[in-house]
């Protein structure tokens, strides 16, 4: 039971944060082109899940996962992105992506006068406070599953 | 709970502006301009701090003395207007009085340490004169400097001017 990694992206597209925990395997390619390949997967596949879905969309693309990991999304009114890798047994991160946000985001960015928004966030309160909770999840463990 | 973030809010963009008027003329600032910044943040809120003790003492009689006074600031003052009391005071009984706030709401939001510690003093301009605003219209004429090592811990020393 474990949190693979996090990524925060801005509206316009820029990677605010990323964060691994228990990544295994990275992807070959540097960080700025894995930033772009996530991000350009999530715009692809949101504007695919509301053309295609069959009934009224409510909540739109939520997760996915293959048989060894989950990525759960949760999009913010004010066009924020968090994206987290999860193992399988977490079925539902949706709670923790709004407390990430409420609770982390708002509190020690928006509310810190140094942060200009839209920036990457430099603030070690943010990290250390950010990383203290995803330790605390109960379904976080420091060995991977 | 939302008015205290409108303060906190409308307090982040007071020092932003000060410091981006002051600066949209030159490309670098220097100490000049810094301290000149600081002393408009400074006098916004020492007229905030006469106007807001009129309005907190209204109901209160008539203080015995100067510690006493101090003593008010580091309770009710700091209590209405942070939300918290202070929590040292320190004295030498001639005039000086260090308080020390080791949770300043100003300050909790930076960082917990030593990160962005030059941007503190800019946050805290405003606080130093809400209190040389209270204490002059109590009757004390004051010097408020702060200090700030470890955040968000912060002290302010007051030093009262004798006539």
């Amino acid at each position: 039971m474990t949190v693979h990694n996090l990524y925060i992206f801005d509206r316009n597209g820029n990677c605010l944060y990323y964060n691994e925990w228990n990544r295994k395997k990275q992807a070959g390619i540097s960080k700025e082109e894995e930033y772009k390949l996530m991000y350009g997967m999530l715009f692809s596949i949101r504007s695919f899940v509301s053309k295609m879905s069959p009934l009224d969309m409510k909540d739109g693309f939520l997760s996915f996962h293959t048989s060894k990991y989950r990525l759960h999304y949760y999009e913010t009114p004010s066009g924020l992105k968090f994206v987290m890798n999860t193992d399988l047994s977490v079925s539902n991160a949706r709670e923790t992506l709004q407390h990430i946000y409420s609770n982390l985001y708002v509190e020690y960015i928006v509310k810190n006068p140094v942060c200009v928004l839209g920036q990457s966030l430099d603030s070690e309160l943010f990290s250390s406070r950010l990383d203290a909770f995803i330790r605390a999840l109960p379904y976080y463990s420091p060995r991977a599953a | 709970m939302t008015d205290e973030v409108l303060f906190e809010f409308l307090h982040m963009e007071m020092v932003s502006n000060v410091y981006k008027e002051q600066q949209s003329n030159k490309m670098q600032m220097d100490n000049k301009d810094r301290a000149a910044c600081v002393s408009v943040l400074e006098s916004m809120g020492f007229r905030v701090g006469q106007g807001l003790i009129e309005r907190l003492t209204r109901d209160s009689p008539s203080f015995k003395d100067e510690l006493d006074i101090m003593k008010f600031i580091c309770k009710d003052f700091w209590t209405k207007v942070f939300r918290r009391q202070i929590d040292n005071l320190r004295t030498n009984h001639q005039g000086t009085y260090v308080l020390q706030d080791n949770k300043f709401t100003m300050l909790t939001q930076l960082s917990n340490g030593k990160q962005y510690l030059d941007h503190a003093p800019k946050h805290l301009a405003f606080s130093c004169g809400m209190v040389r605003g209270a204490l002059s219209n109590l009757g004390l004429d004051s010097v408020v400097t702060a200090e700030v090592a470890v955040m968000p811990s912060c002290k302010f020393q007051v030093v009262i001017q004798k006539l």
